[in-house]
C-alpha cells in the first residue's frame, strides 16, 4: 500500500474510531431520560422514514424547503464519491462501476456533478435569504446560531470547490477517467483549470486531501453543532408519535413516597424527548407558527428547544455520571414561556423532525403546578372550582342544569338507555354565551327526532383544561368520576359542541379504560342533514368565514364537515382566512389560557379577528365555544362588536 | 412555637342553601363542603409563621365537626399543617357559639400554644363569636379582622393591622394571643402533590366529648337558635306597558299609589 493509501487508512479509521464514540456518547446521554415505548407499527415508522426523510415531505412543505432538500441529496450523492475516492486511495482498483456496472457508476458520477452546482447555488440563495430576507423562522436570540449556520455552508462551499476542482485536475490527468456526458460541469472545470500554470499532480493530491479532510472535520464537528440534526432527525423521524396529535400521557400516582411529579431536570424527560432535541434542525418554523410568538409572548418553542439542546450539551457529562444537573425549570426555560403556550400544536404541525413541543412544556408544568404549587395566581380559583363544583367558573354544581328549565330535555338518569347522550360541557351548560350554541343544538335534535339525553347536573368539567394546565391529579379526579356516571347509562354515541371535550374523550379517557364513539356536532349535524332527518329550507345567502379551532382540525383533522354544513346553510362556499385547516392560527385559549390573563403583547385573539376583518366578509363561524368566547371578548375590546360571530349549529338551525 | 389553627367545615360558597321541612337546619343532600374561606387565610398564616420561626415549630388544625370533616382536615394537612385534632360527637350537632368555644377551649389547653390563628366567621351561620368567647375563656387577647400580621423576632409579641372605614388600625399584641383572620391577609396556597400524598400518613387525633373529659355538652350560652326561616319570596317584577310614554308614567304613577302605596 501506498504511503498515502496508509495515511488515509490511518486517519480515515480514526476518524470512524472517534465518531462512533461520539455517537456512543450521545446515545448513551439520551438513555438516561425515563422509559417510553415507541417500538410498535414498525411497517409505518419505515414509511415515515421513506416519506420524511428521504422524500423531504414535511421540509418541502414551504418554499425554502427545496433548499434543504438539494443540499440534503446533494450531501448523500457527494458523500458516496467520497466515500468511493478514500477506498480508491487505499485499495487502487476499487471503483462502483466495478460493483454495479459503468452506466450506473455514470448517473451517480452525473447525480454529484449537477448537486454539485445545484449546491452552490443553493448556498448562495440561503445567505441572502438569511441575511437580506430575515425571515421570521430565522430569528434568533443566540449570536451563535447565525455564525454556525454561516460557518457550514461556507464548509459546504468550500467542499464542493474542492470537489470539482478534484475532478477538473483529474480529467487533465487521465482524460478517459469520467464520460463528458456524465460529468458536463468537472469538464468546465478542468477547461478553466487548464489555464492556470500549476503542477496538475501535486494541485490534484492537495484538491483531494483538504476535501477529505474537511470531510473528516464535519464529521467530527456534526454532533457539537445545529448539524447534530443529521444523526437525530432520521430516527425521531422513525419513532415519532404514531397515535393522535398531541395526546399527553397518563401519569401514575401510585407511588405514595414520590416527592417529585412532572419535569424539571433534563434527565426527567423520556429517552425520546431527549432525541427530540438532537434532532432540531433550527429552521424555525415552528417559530414562525406559533402564536405565542408572533403576538410578543416569550415562548418560542425554537428557542425552548435549542436552549435545552444547549443545556443538555453542556451537562452530558454530568448526566452520564449520575450528578447534580442544575433546574431546566426555570432556568433553561422560564415559567413565562411555559404557561405562554395555548398547547395549539402549530409547531408539531410545521415540525419536519417530528419533534414534541407540547408534551414537554405540559410535563414542565405538571412539575409546577403538582410538585411545586406554583403558577400564575388566576388559576387557583379555576382549580378550586373545578375541585369543588366540577366547573372553571365559580358557579354551584348544583345549578349546571338550570339553563334546562323549560326546555324538556330528557335526562340519562331518567332514560338510561338512548342513542347520543349530547355532552354538554361546561360552557354550553354555564356560559350564557354557550347556553345559546347549546339550545340550538337542542333544537336541531328534536327537529331530527334523535334519541338522546344529557346529564345534567351529574355531568362534570371533562378535565382537558385541567390536565393541559399541567394539574393531572385533578384531571385524573375529574375523568374517572366521568367514567363511572359514563359507565351507568346504554348508549353509542358521545355527542360534544366543545373540540376539547371531543378530543379529551377520543384519545384520553381511553386511556383510563374508557371507549366510546365521539362525534363533534359539526359532524353530527352534517350526517343528520345526509340522512334527510334535517330538512335544509332555504339559504342565508351570506359571505361566510370559519375559523378552525385548534383540537378539531389540527388535532382531530374535523375540518370539511363544519364547511359543508356552513356552504348548505349559505349556499355558496365561504371566504377563508389564509392560515386556515391544519394551519389555522389559535383564537389564544386552548391549553387553559382561556382562563389566564393575556398582558404581555398583543392579544392573540385580537390578532387572529383581524385577520377577519381583512378578509372582508360578513359572518364569523367557529364551532368551539372557547374560540366563541375569545373572538366575542376580542371584538368587544377593539370596538367591533357589529362583527357576529356564531357557532355552526345557531347558523343551521335558522334554516331548518 | 406551637400554632394552632381553627378550621371549620362549610357548605361551599356557590351551594344552594335550602332550610329543611321542620326548620331545625338546613338540607344537606346533595350540598357540597369545603374549608371556611376565612380558616384558610388562618391555617396559611400558620403556616407562613412556622416557616418563619422554624425549628421544632409546628401547626396543629383543630376541627370540631362531623366524621366527613376529616376530608377537608387533610386538604390543610396537605397544604403543610402538621397534625390535627378533630372533635367528633353526636351531641356537638348544630352546637352553639359558647358550646363550640368551650369545647376548643379544652383541646387548645390540652395541645398547648403561642397562637391561635382563626377565620374572622364561618360563612355558615356568621356567628363571628367563637374566637372572642375562646379568648374570654382563655384568658388571652384577641385582635379580630386581621389583615396584617408580622412576628417580632423575639416571637413574644405581634403587630398587626386591621382595615376599618378610611384607613387601618395597628395593634401590638403580646403572645399568645387570638388571631381572626380575613380577606386580604395572605393568599393560602395550593397543596402540592408530595404535600397531598404526605398529608395521608400525618396523624389525625380523633376525640368525643367523653375524651375531653364533658359528661354532656358544655352549656353557657344565653341565646339559642329557636327556628330556621327561609327567604321570603321576592315580589314578581311589572313591566308597564303602553303606546304612548305619558300613559305608561300615569299608569306606574297609579300602580305606585294604590297598589304598593309607596306614593
Amino acid at each position: 500500500m501506498s504511503i498515502e493509501g496508509t495515511a488515509i487508512l490511518v486517519i480515515f479509521v480514526a476518524v470512524l474510531t472517534a465518531f462512533t464514540l461520539i455517537v456512543r456518547h450521545l446515545y448513551r446521554v439520551m438513555m438516561k431520560g425515563k422509559p417510553e415505548d415507541r417500538f410498535s407499527r414498525w411497517p409505518d415508522r419505515v414509511k415515515s422514514v421513506l416519506v420524511f426523510v428521504f422524500g423531504q415531505a414535511r421540509v418541502l412543505a414551504q418554499p425554502a424547503g427545496i433548499g434543504h432538500f438539494i443540499i440534503f441529496w446533494g450531501f448523500i450523492f457527494i458523500t458516496l464519491g467520497t466515500l468511493e475516492n478514500i477506498l480508491s486511495m487505499i485499495i487502487p482498483a476499487f471503483s462502483y462501476s466495478r460493483f454495479i456496472g459503468a452506466d450506473a457508476a455514470g448517473i451517480i458520477v452525473l447525480l454529484q456533478d449537477v448537486f454539485g452546482i445545484l449546491v452552490i447555488g443553493d448556498i448562495i440563495v440561503s445567505l441572502v435569504r438569511r441575511f437580506f430576507f430575515k425571515p421570521l423562522r430565522l430569528e434568533s436570540d443566540d449570536p451563535k446560531t447565525t455564525e454556525e449556520a454561516v460557518f457550514i455552508l461556507a464548509l459546504i462551499f468550500v467542499l464542493i470547490l474542492l470537489m470539482y476542482g478534484m475532478r477538473g485536475t483529474g480529467i487533465l490527468l487521465e482524460p478517459n477517467r469520467y464520460s463528458r456526458l456524465y460529468a458536463p460541469f468537472s469538464f468546465y472545470a478542468s477547461n478553466i483549470i487548464s489555464h492556470w500554470n500549476i503542477n496538475m499532480h501535486l494541485a490534484n493530491r492537495i484538491f483531494t486531501w483538504c476535501h477529505h479532510l474537511i470531510i473528516f472535520f464535519f464529521l467530527l464537528y456534526i454532533p457539537f453543532s445545529k448539524h447534530i440534526h443529521i444523526l437525530g432527525a432520521i430516527p425521531n423521524v422513525f419513532f415519532r408519535n404514531l397515535g393522535p396529535m398531541g395526546t399527553l400521557s397518563r401519569m401514575d400516582f401510585e407511588d405514595e413516597d414520590a416527592e417529585k411529579f412532572g419535569v424539571s431536570k433534563l434527565t426527567d424527560f423520556t429517552w425520546k424527548q431527549i432525541l427530540d432535541l438532537y434532532a432540531c434542525t433550527e429552521c424555525g418554523r415552528c417559530q414562525a407558527a406559533c402564536p405565542a410568538y408572533l403576538t410578543e409572548k416569550p415562548l418560542s418553542p425554537y428557542r425552548m428547544i435549542h436552549h435545552l439542546r444547549g443545556e443538555l450539551m453542556s451537562e452530558r457529562k454530568m448526566i452520564l455520571a449520575d450528578g447534580e444537573t442544575p433546574d431546566i425549570v426555570p432556568d433553561t426555560v422560564t415559567e413565562d414561556e411555559i404557561w405562554s403556550c395555548t398547547t395549539c400544536g402549530a409547531c408539531m404541525q410545521e415540525c419536519p423532525p417530528f419533534i414534541e413541543h407540547v408534551q414537554k412544556i405540559v410535563d414542565m408544568r405538571r412539575y409546577l403546578v403538582l410538585t411545586e404549587s406554583r403558577f400564575p395566581q388566576e388559576m387557583q380559583p379555576v382549580f378550586r372550582n373545578m375541585e369543588v363544583n366540577y366547573n372553571p367558573w365559580a358557579f354551584g354544581y348544583a345549578s349546571r342544569a338550570d339553563w334546562l328549565d323549560g326546555l324538556d330535555v330528557p335526562l340519562a338518569s331518567d332514560k338510561k338507555r338512548f342513542d347520543v347522550l349530547y355532552w354538554v360541557g361546561c360552557v354550553g351548560s354555564f356560559d350564557s354565551r354557550g347556553q345559546k350554541i347549546a339550545r340550538a343544538m337542542i333544537e336541531l335534535l328534536k327537529k331530527s327526532g334523535v334519541d338522546f339525553a344529557v346529564l345534567g347536573v351529574e355531568e362534570r368539567c371533562c378535565g382537558e383544561t385541567a390536565r393541559r394546565m399541567g394539574n393531572e391529579y385533578l384531571a385524573q379526579m375529574l375523568i374517572e368520576g366521568n367514567i363511572d356516571t359514563l359507565k351507568k347509562y346504554q348508549f353509542n354515541r358521545i355527542l360534544t359542541t366543545c373540540p376539547h371535550g371531543l378530543n379529551t374523550f377520543k384519545v384520553e379517557y381511553p386511556q383510563f379504560g374508557y371507549e366510546k364513539p365521539v362525534v363533534h356536532h359539526t359532524q353530527f349535524l352534517l350526517e343528520l342533514v345526509r340522512e334527510g332527518r334535517l330538512k335544509v329550507k332555504g339559504e342565508l345567502g351570506h359571505d361566510w368565514t370559519y375559523h378552525d379551532s385548534c383540537y378539531l382540525g389540527r388535532y382531530n383533522s374535523i375540518m370539511d364537515e363544519p364547511r359543508e354544513v356552513l356552504a348548505l346553510v349559505h349556499g355558496r362556499d365561504g371566504k377563508e382566512f389564509e392560515r386556515n385547516r391544519k394551519r389555522s392560527f389559535c383564537c389564544g385559549a386552548g391549553g387553559g389560557r382561556m382562563w389566564m390573563e393575556e398582558n404581555t403583547g398583543t392579544k392573540i385573539s385580537e390578532a387572529r379577528l383581524r385577520e377577519f376583518v381583512e378578509i372582508g366578509s360578513d359572518h364569523l363561524y367557529t364551532a368551539c365555544p372557547f374560540c366563541m368566547t375569545m373572538f366575542e371578548d376580542a371584538a368587544k375590546v377593539m370596538d367591533r362588536e357589529d362583527i357576529e360571530v356564531e357557532d355552526i349549529a345557531e347558523a343551521l338551525v335558522k334554516v331548518t | 412555637m406551637k400554632i394552632i389553627t381553627l378550621l371549620k367545615r362549610v357548605p361551599d360558597t356557590e351551594a344552594r342553601i335550602l332550610i329543611n321541612q321542620e326548620g331545625t337546619g338546613i338540607r344537606e343532600d346533595g350540598l357540597k363542603y369545603v374549608i371556611n374561606p376565612y380558616d384558610e387565610y388562618a391555617i396559611e398564616e400558620g403556616l407562613k409563621v412556622r416557616e418563619k420561626v422554624g425549628g421544632d415549630s409546628k401547626v396543629t388544625v383543630v376541627t370540631m365537626g362531623p366524621e366527613e370533616a376529616t376530608e377537608l382536615i387533610r386538604t390543610a394537612l396537605a397544604m403543610g399543617a402538621d397534625d390535627a385534632v378533630h372533635i367528633v360527637d353526636p351531641l356537638l350537632e348544630n352546637a352553639g357559639p359558647f358550646t363550640s368555644a368551650a369545647v376548643l377551649a379544652k383541646v387548645i389547653e390540652e395541645e398547648g400554644f403561642d397562637i391561635i390563628f382563626c377565620g374572622k366567621q364561618a360563612i355558615d351561620d356568621d356567628m363571628a363569636q367563637v374566637q372572642t368567647i375562646l379568648a374570654e375563656m382563655l384568658d388571652i387577647p384577641q385582635v379580630n379582622v386581621a389583615t396584617e400580621f408580622e412576628l417580632s423576632d423575639d416571637g413574644k409579641k405581634a403587630v398587626l393591622s386591621r382595615r376599618i372605614e378610611g384607613g387601618d388600625e395597628k395593634y401590638e399584641t403580646a403572645l399568645p394571643a387570638i388571631i381572626s383572620c380575613e380577606k386580604g391577609l395572605n393568599e393560602p396556597r395550593y397543596a402540592s402533590l408530595p404535600g397531598i400524598m404526605k398529608a395521608k400518613k400525618k396523624e389525625i387525633r380523633k376525640k368525643t366529648l367523653a375524651d375531653l373529659g364533658f359528661e354532656t355538652k358544655p352549656q353557657g350560652g344565653r341565646a339559642e337558635i329557636v327556628r330556621w326561616l327561609p327567604l321570603p319570596k321576592s315580589g314578581e317584577c311589572k313591566i308597564v306597558e303602553a303606546e304612548e310614554l305619558q300613559d305608561a308614567v300615569k299608569e306606574l304613577v297609579r300602580l305606585l299609589r294604590e297598589e304598593s302605596k309607596v306614593l
